[in-house]
């Protein structure tokens, strides 16, 4: 056979004008011609190969998450008013549970101050939940079609991003209402503070959507994983709470101090909760530093999803 | 030259699912395999396969249950990556190998077209101008907009055949789906892989009917037990494959009648 053959379509005589090139590609976000080879790329090479694909399948993206957006909604009564009202009655519930009966809401202005950490964290929380099961739940789509997988756990932290701008309009609502003497120009940069948690949590959920295919365990794993994270993050509470526990407990302080240094939501959280709730720019050095943590895992998980992701259709 | 029509080349092609890794594992059952290590737990769904199809071409494959055939599609579909050697296709591939499995049942079917568009990398434009003819010819009526989880298999089949055939693409694999839908439907996608055939674009079929291999297929393979038996004209293909499923039932039988021969285990009565 002749090996330049393989590098464009071959074109028949008997086929129309439509089969040439330039239309394939016009018609097509994908080549047209491909190899299929039990030969695998390194390391860079297939890093480089899922940014590609990835950027190449925008759209498919944008529809996925627009069906999913389109799904959540239909099924209820008040439809997609449950965005803004989700994140309410959580706030609600640990006001209550916190800050009334157990009187432990030591924080002025508590509903405030645990809503900007609530906020952020349904968003991490549903991308990792839903992380878990993006590739999986496509099982027969896999075994089906071939398309990059990349995009389902992509599509899932989208969709995170979307139901989170949502959220802020119960946040903007609650602050012109209940608490204006808290407004700040400081809020415009939760968008800033947003992509440094997109980073991070885009890299959790490809982690967990391909592990999840070989070991089903994760999706209970992280269910109390996640649950464990939410209490041992400060979200009910404030680093100043932290550090009075730590003071008071000599042995373990400095176990308490170490989890709370480590875990990047500890500053992402504390970023919203300056820019929101106190009014105050946030920690830039230690933003940059999540940032750029973020951006090592995001990688190191692309390249295992892409090591992994030519079993899929083997193992689902 | 006859070379450049080359649509799919497939060289020394295999596959191999490794039992350990396959089925829904835990945690424990693969430490407990890690630690065993019990032999080989490979197995080669498909070995040693070479074969080429030139545009204009329409290869039947067929064979017994489990002898590989569609893991061969699914391969050049670019679903399943191959454990050895290579596979290269010229042109743009349209395959939706299990016809009625819908994108999203939630959605409706205008919306799985537009889905499946998407999953397919068809550009967003041509969806939208290929809808209508798209929706007219699966000839669903109000169906259309219906979640696709409220149709039956035949609507979901030919929902799924209208999408796969209506993308004109330069290699056409379809696996079993001409079996399915209602005798109208049957004899509209029989005529439409008809004209896919005199369009000259190259086909993969994997099919149990052999009226159809005889009927559009110019070329025939027959897998068994992963490896490449035979390879021809259809009429020879399918008359090797009937006398070797004569020969495996006659063999069947046999042993059948020797088991009966030995101890039934006592059941019910």
């Amino acid at each position: 056979m002749v090996p330049h053959a393989r590098a464009r379509p071959a074109r028949g005589p008997r086929e129309g004008a439509h089969a040439t090139l330039p239309a394939v590609t016009s018609r097509s976000e994908v080549p047209s011609s491909f190899r299929s080879s039990s030969v695998r790329p390194g390391p860079l090479a297939l890093i480089r190969l899922g940014i590609t694909e990835t950027l190449s399948r925008r759209r498919l993206i944008a529809y996925l998450v627009r069906a999913g957006l389109k799904k959540s909604g239909a099924d209820t009564l008040l439809g997609n008013l449950w965005w803004i009202l989700d994140p309410l009655l959580q706030m609600a519930i640990y006001w209550l549970l916190v800050g009334v009966i157990l009187g432990r809401g030591t924080y002025e202005d508590y509903p405030l101050f645990i809503f900007a950490a609530i906020l952020p964290w349904k968003w991490l929380d549903s991308t990792v939940k839903e992380g878990v099961r993006a590739v999986t739940s496509q099982e027969r789509l896999i075994k089906q079609i071939y398309f990059p997988k990349l995009v389902l756990p992509l599509a899932v932290s989208v969709s995170g991003v979307v139901n989170f701008a949502f959220g802020l309009v119960p946040l903007v609502a609650l602050m012109l209402l209940v608490y204006p003497q808290r407004l700040s120009w400081w809020l415009l940069l939760i968008p800033v503070i947003g992509v440094v948690q997109l980073l991070f949590s885009t890299g959790l959920a490809i982690l967990v959507s391909g592990a999840n295919v070989f070991y089903r365990d994760i999706g209970n794993l992280s269910r109390h994983l996640m649950r464990f994270w939410f209490y041992l993050s400060p979200t009910l509470y404030g680093m100043d709470t932290v550090a009075t526990i730590a003071e008071k407990h000599p042995t373990f302080g400095p176990f308490i101090t170490a989890w709370f240094r480590l875990n990047p939501m500890t500053y992402i959280l504390t970023a919203y909760r300056d820019v929101i709730y106190y009014g105050r720019a946030p920690d830039w050095a230690s933003l940059l530093a999540v940032a750029g943590i973020s951006i090592v895992i995001l990688a190191l998980s692309v390249l295992f999803f892409k090591r992994v992701e030519p079993s899929f259709a083997k193992v689902l | 030259m006859a070379d450049e029509l080359v649509a799919i080349e497939a060289e020394n092609l295999g596959i191999r699912y490794s039992l350990r890794l396959t089925r829904k594992n835990t945690v424990k059952t693969s430490v407990v395999q890690r630690v065993r290590r019990s032999g080989d737990t490979s197995f080669w769904a498909l070995r040693n396969v070479s074969f080429a199809v030139r545009h204009g071409e329409s290869l039947g494959i067929i064979g017994p249950n489990g002898a590989g055939k569609s893991t061969l599609l699914q391969v050049l579909a670019g679903i399943l990556t191959p454990s050895e050697g290579d596979v290269a296709l010229n042109g743009h591939i349209s395959s939706l190998l299990t016809l009625g499995v819908g994108f999203d049942e939630d959605l409706t079917g205008t919306d799985n077209i537009r889905l499946a568009g998407a999953f397919m990398g068809i550009d967003h434009k041509v969806v939208e101008e290929k809808l209508p003819g798209i929706v007219n010819y699966a000839d669903l009526g109000e169906f259309i907009d219906a979640p696709i989880k409220t149709y039956s298999s035949g609507m979901r089949a030919r929902l799924g055949f209208s999408i796969a055939t209506s993308v004109e693409p330069d290699i056409l694999l379809l696996d079993e789906v001409l079996s399915t839908g209602d005798a109208a439907f049957r004899e509209k996608s029989k005529q439409r892989v008809g004209e896919l055939v005199q369009e000259a674009k190259a086909i993969v079929l994997v099919t149990h009917d052999m009226n159809w291999v005889l009927e559009y297929c110019n070329r025939a393979m027959l897998i068994e037990k992963g490896h490449i038996v035979a390879e021809g004209s259809p009429a020879d293909v399918v008359r090797e494959h009937q006398e070797r499923s004569a020969e495996r039932r006659a063999a069947a039988q046999a042993a059948g009648v020797f088991s009966t021969a030995k101890p039934v285990p006592a059941k019910r009565g």
